[in-house]
């Protein structure tokens, strides 16, 4: 028996993301230097002491799968527990694709009940934040909840691109509301909840009785447990949390880790964040590299400019090329000359001599028409290439002579 | 890749008096190397790239950080139902301090005997090499030979005077001649530690070397019988470095700034596997200045570096200015620090405002653990 085990929705295709999941899910795209999405929440549970973690994939698994595997860089590698990947199966009674998150984990009942667990975490695999979910189990069994939801204060100019959440003294939900055009509160829900298992296990199967139903936990479950009067409380988070669902959020996410003030630290030796790497040399800076305020990692070979921007496993710059602003995936080859500004280049991008990506705001006569140029995985852009800012590129990119 | 047919055995504290201060509290093979490896990673990942699944660790003394390093053998792929990574520390079939490689094969003869491969390769791992050890033992079974040494060709330093195997041989590459220590000068053809021979082979001359008092496998069994047994030797022209004492340590390292030397030695396609330790990538502020570096994992970087390695988890605060040096793991350098030619150890706090100083032929070292 489990005390509380870790349910990862990880199905999501990401579509705002556009040619960076082309091949792979929202939770397995590359973050930070040496990380993938994923491995924020993942290394939450371990960190939190939750060694039990299933983790629910639909579109495009195959990166996620075998990026998983068994779970050792996680230390996920249990012999009763550990991670468990688990796509949608044939059932003697037929078989269904994940229809929403809730159905999700409805379809995975059995396996929650095979460890008997008091509690089940629900987590999302697309938000980046370092959070001690034991510290909010213990609040959920000191408020005696049958749900807590961890919620984040938020500006109150972006309270419609969230679940909002209204709460009375005793920070017991009254009241939720999905993306409201106009919020009563200012606290959102992070997508991360804790129930009481009996109690989910119980309107799960309401839920799935309701042929209308969306089966998604915010649109449904969550309203019908507060329609029956269950005890739902916030958990308050204080901290930093970012969903990176969009292009511009993704870039920004990557670009707060150069920032001193952003409390998001990668390095911080008590709260580790585990990923799988694969065995890379140490980097080399050449006599010819010029490079400030950047995160390089093993493998790479700089001999040009790398400013303000993250270079992931065994990327090269060339003499002359120009990094700036920049997000730059494994395997990327930046040739002499190349000049890279405000993108984001996607796993094994060959960016040819002379070639020029993105562009500056302050270069721009229209800045409407600026935003992070983005180039999809295993493109080549061609000596000389122009690729414009706000740019989706998924085919190669001809030479321009 | 298939099995290869051959085990390993690796000695890890062959060597260890070249390099005292760096071996005071480790083996040769678990001595820090090119920013996050340890000697014993390159003979580990080559044998592992070359099909071997069962390899045998004989450990005499100082090894605990070795034993950390290993754990079970699994970033090598050798935590295996079957065969994999086996350490045997000293006494464990008998109450004595062992002597000599004989000594310490004849500890886990029975290990040796129970193994299925037919050939074995005996390594140590004070010389740093991408050697092919699939090729080795093909040319070692195609020679016909009882044992064959892999040697490379050097020119004589005194330091390599000291602790040396070099051979003579014939044209077609069978030992004619084999000398402990010696001191001629000029290009010599020097043993890399690394022997093969077919196991039967081995377990037969460690019974009856071991039963007439013989202990010493080079010296006293293959010098003196290079008529009976059949000696070759296989050419390594590949890049390596030997670890002869602190300077030539120290050169090995500082070679590696050179993006040639540090391809030619990590290729891409044969990964030199050592232990995760999950850091960070690297943090250069603005503000930093860095030259000609080359730089593991987990490091913070505001200061100004120029032709340093700098393994896993160094600081460099603002300010500082560090030239010329090795600092390992968890080397934190304090604001204002002026560093050249200096080797710190693991774990080495250098406070601020300090100015330490060798020369391109004598580095400053500085223990494990010790604050400045």
């Amino acid at each position: 028996m489990k005390e509380c085990i870790a349910m990862l929705l990880a199905g999501g295709q990401g579509s705002r993301l556009y040619a960076l999941t082309q091949k792979l899910a929202k939770p397995a795209v590359p973050f930070g230097g040496k990380y993938r999405i994923i491995d924020f929440p993942l290394s939450n549970c371990v960190n939190s002491g939750i060694d039990t973690v299933g983790i629910l994939t639909q579109y495009q698994p195959l990166v996620l799968n075998e990026y998983i595997g068994n779970g050792q860089p996680w230390d996920l590698d249990r012999l009763h527990g550990g991670v468990h990947v688990l796509p949608p199966y044939q059932k003697a009674s037929g078989s269904d694709w994940y229809k929403g998150t809730a159905n999700a984990i409805y379809q995975n009942i059995n396996f929650i009940d095979s460890y008997d667990p008091e509690y089940v975490l629900i987590l999302s695999g697309d938000h980046i934040y370092k959070m001690d979910y034991a510290k909010m189990l213990d609040f959920h069994k000191t408020r005696q909840a049958d749900c807590t939801i961890a919620v984040l204060e938020v500006p109150w100019a972006d309270t419609s691109r969230f679940g909002i959440m209204t709460t009375d003294a005793d920070g017991v939900i009254t009241r939720f509301e999905e993306k409201p055009k106009k919020a009563e509160s200012n606290l959102a829900s992070m997508g991360i909840y804790i129930f009481s298992w009996k109690k989910l296990r119980a309107y799960l199967e309401q839920d799935e009785e309701d042929k209308k139903s969306a089966n998604d936990f915010g649109k449904n479950i969550i309203p019908a447990m507060l329609d029956s009067a269950q005890r739902l409380v916030a958990y308050p988070f204080e901290g930093y949390w970012k969903d990176v669902g969009t292009i511009d959020s993704l870039w920004e996410a990557n670009m707060d880790l150069l920032d001193p003030s952003v409390p998001l630290d990668v390095w911080d030796e008590s709260w580790k964040i585990y990923a799988r790497t694969p065995a890379q040399p140490p980097h080399h800076l050449s006599s010819l590299a010029h490079v400030e305020n950047a995160m390089i990692t093993e493998g790479c070979e700089v001999d040009g400019e790398v400013d303000f921007s993250i270079l992931f496993s065994n990327v090269h710059v060339g003499a002359g090329a120009v990094v700036r602003d920049s997000i730059v995936m494994p395997g990327c080859v930046i040739e002499d000359g190349a000049q890279i500004n405000y993108a984001i280049l996607a796993e094994n991008v060959t960016v040819k001599k002379g070639a020029i990506i993105g562009s500056r705001p302050e270069h721009m006569e229209d800045i409407e028409k600026w935003g992070v140029a983005v180039v999809g995985e295993g493109v080549t852009v061609g000596p000389g290439a122009k690729v414009g800012p706000k740019a989706m590129i998924s085919q190669d990119v001809k030479e321009v002579l | 890749m298939v099995n290869l047919n051959a085990m390993g055995i690796v000695f890890p504290n062959m060597h260890d008096s070249v390099i005292p201060d760096l071996t005071a509290h480790r083996t040769m093979a678990s001595v820090p190397f090119a920013g996050r490896y340890r000697l014993i990673d390159f003979v580990l990942s080559g044998m592992v790239l070359a099909g071997v699944q069962n390899v045998g660790v004989i450990v005499k003394k100082n090894y605990q950080s070795l034993m950390d390093h290993l754990g079970s053998g699994r970033e090598w792929d050798l935590a295996r139902k079957r065969g994999g990574l086996k350490i045997f520390p000293p006494s464990g079939y008998s109450s004595y301090e062992y002597h000599g490689r004989i000594g310490a094969l004849k500890g886990i003869l029975a290990y040796i005997e129970s193994s299925k491969e037919k050939y074995v390769i005996l390594a140590d791992c004070d010389v740093v090499c991408d050697l092919d050890y699939a090729e080795l033992i093909e040319r070692h079974a195609a020679s016909g030979a009882d044992v064959t040494i892999a040697y490379t060709k050097e020119k004589m330093t005194p330091a390599l005077m000291n602790n040396n195997v070099s051979l003579a041989m014939a044209p077609s590459g069978r030992v004619r001649e084999l000398m402990i220590n010696d001191e001629q000068t000029g290009r010599r053809n020097l043993s890399m530690g690394v022997l093969v021979m077919g196991r039967e082979f081995l377990t037969e001359t460690i019974r009856s070397a071991y039963s007439r008092g013989l202990v010493k496998f080079e010296q006293e069994i293959l010098a003196k019988n290079l008529d009976t047994i059949k000696v070759y030797g296989y050419e390594y022209t590949g890049y390596r470095s030997r670890i002869a004492d602190m300077a030539s340590y120290f050169d090995a390292n500082m070679q590696l700034l050179y993006r040639e030397n540090l391809n030619r030695l990590l290729p891409e396609d044969r990964p030199i596997y050592t232990k995760v330790r999950d850091e960070a990538p690297v943090r250069y502020t603005v503000g930093c200045k860095v030259k000609n570096c080359t730089v593991a994992d987990g490091c913070i970087i505001e200061g100004e570096v120029e032709n340093c390695i700098i393994f896993r988890g160094v600081t460099i605060g603002k300010g500082a200015v560090v030239k010329n040096c090795v600092l390992m793991q968890n080397t934190a350098v304090a604001p204002g620090v002026r560093m050249d030619y200096v080797i710190t150890d693991k774990d080495v706090t250098i406070t601020e405002g300090q100015y330490l100083g060798g020369t391109r032929s004598f580095q400053v070292f500085v223990k494990k653990g010790s604050t400045v």
